[in-house]
């Protein structure tokens, strides 16, 4: 049974996507950052699907989950692409569009096969496993991709304010997702005291990027090597 | 071919990263789960859960021999 928090926190969360989408609209963004954008409508529509399923079968209903984890892997599948197209964005003065494409053409196919290894030993619901293993494994592929691209941006010195606020915002989700997924883990007895957190910073992400879509210009420029801590 | 040789090796070298992160945090784990996109409630995950198997991967009434033993 859902309380009052979760429906305010997955309502909050789907508007805050859906703004995304609208602020990016305003902005004539759209197109520039399609993957992103793309993304945040998926959502909308799995939020709305999710909703739908829910309030016909419920929350522990063999339905839902089925439509819970087959629209999770097929969202974090576009999440992958919306991360590449920042690093397509970030690298673009470089021309090396066509060997980022390879790469990750390449790391989606060898996380694919690397869950595929791990289903394939030990279960006999093989396609669903298979979709909630790959899910899993590309949120840590997703995570370290983050960091490298903010290793990038840092080193070659990328100053759109906008580009570096979705990719720090990106960090932050992704953190906050592996900070969470190690203590439920490593400490099952604490996971009832974060249970809203990545829920939250779902909503969180969303909000960044809306926000930046909104209110920082095209143009701005910021220097993210200052927020660094170079030893010289 | 160096240049295709490169773009493998950044690829596999964040695969393993990745794979190794995902080891380290579930070591000690349970299989819980709370991977999700978006701010839905997460259902009750296969494994923990008594959830009969859906039509579609069931392979006839016989009951499933224990593989590999």
């Amino acid at each position: 049974m859902l309380g009052p928090a979760d429906w305010v926190i997955w309502m909050l969360g789907t508007l805050f996507e859906a703004a995304v989408v609208v602020c990016a609209l305003h902005r004539k963004s759209l197109r520039r950052y399609f993957f992103l954008n793309l993304y945040m409508l998926f959502s909308v529509f799995v939020s709305l699907g999710r909703f739908q399923v829910l309030l016909h079968s419920g929350r522990s209903s063999v339905e839902y989950r089925y439509f819970y984890f087959y629209s999770d892997a097929l969202l974090t599948i576009v999440l992958y692409f919306a991360l590449i197209s920042l690093y397509l964005l970030v690298f673009q003065e470089l021309h090396v569009e066509r060997y980022l494409r390879m790469g990750a053409v390449l790391l989606l196919a060898g996380t694919a096969w690397f869950s595929y290894a791990v289903v394939s030993q030990s279960s006999h619901r093989m396609l669903t496993h298979f979709a909630f293993e790959l899910s899993q494994n590309l949120y840590f592929v997703g995570m370290v991709l983050t960091y490298v691209l903010w290793g990038a941006i840092l080193k070659l010195r990328e100053t759109r304010a906008l580009l570096v606020q979705l990719v720090l915002s990106l960090g932050v989700y992704f953190s906050t997702f592996a900070a969470s997924y190690a203590m439920s883990n490593l400490r099952p007895d604490l996971f009832s005291h974060i249970t809203y957190l990545f829920p939250i910073v779902a909503c969180l992400l969303p909000l960044s990027w809306a926000y930046g879509f909104w209110r920082v210009a095209e143009d701005a420029r910021i220097v993210p090597a200052r927020l660094a801590v170079v030893p010289r | 071919m160096s240049r295709k040789l490169t773009v493998i090796l950044p690829a596999l070298l964040v695969l393993v990263g990745a794979m190794s992160l995902k080891t380290i945090a579930t070591a000690h784990g349970n299989g819980q789960i709370v991977i999700a996109n978006g701010p839905a409630p997460v259902p009750t995950p296969w494994n923990n859960g008594p959830a009969p198997v859906p039509t579609p991967w069931k392979n006839g009434p016989a009951p499933v021999p224990t593989p590999w033993k």
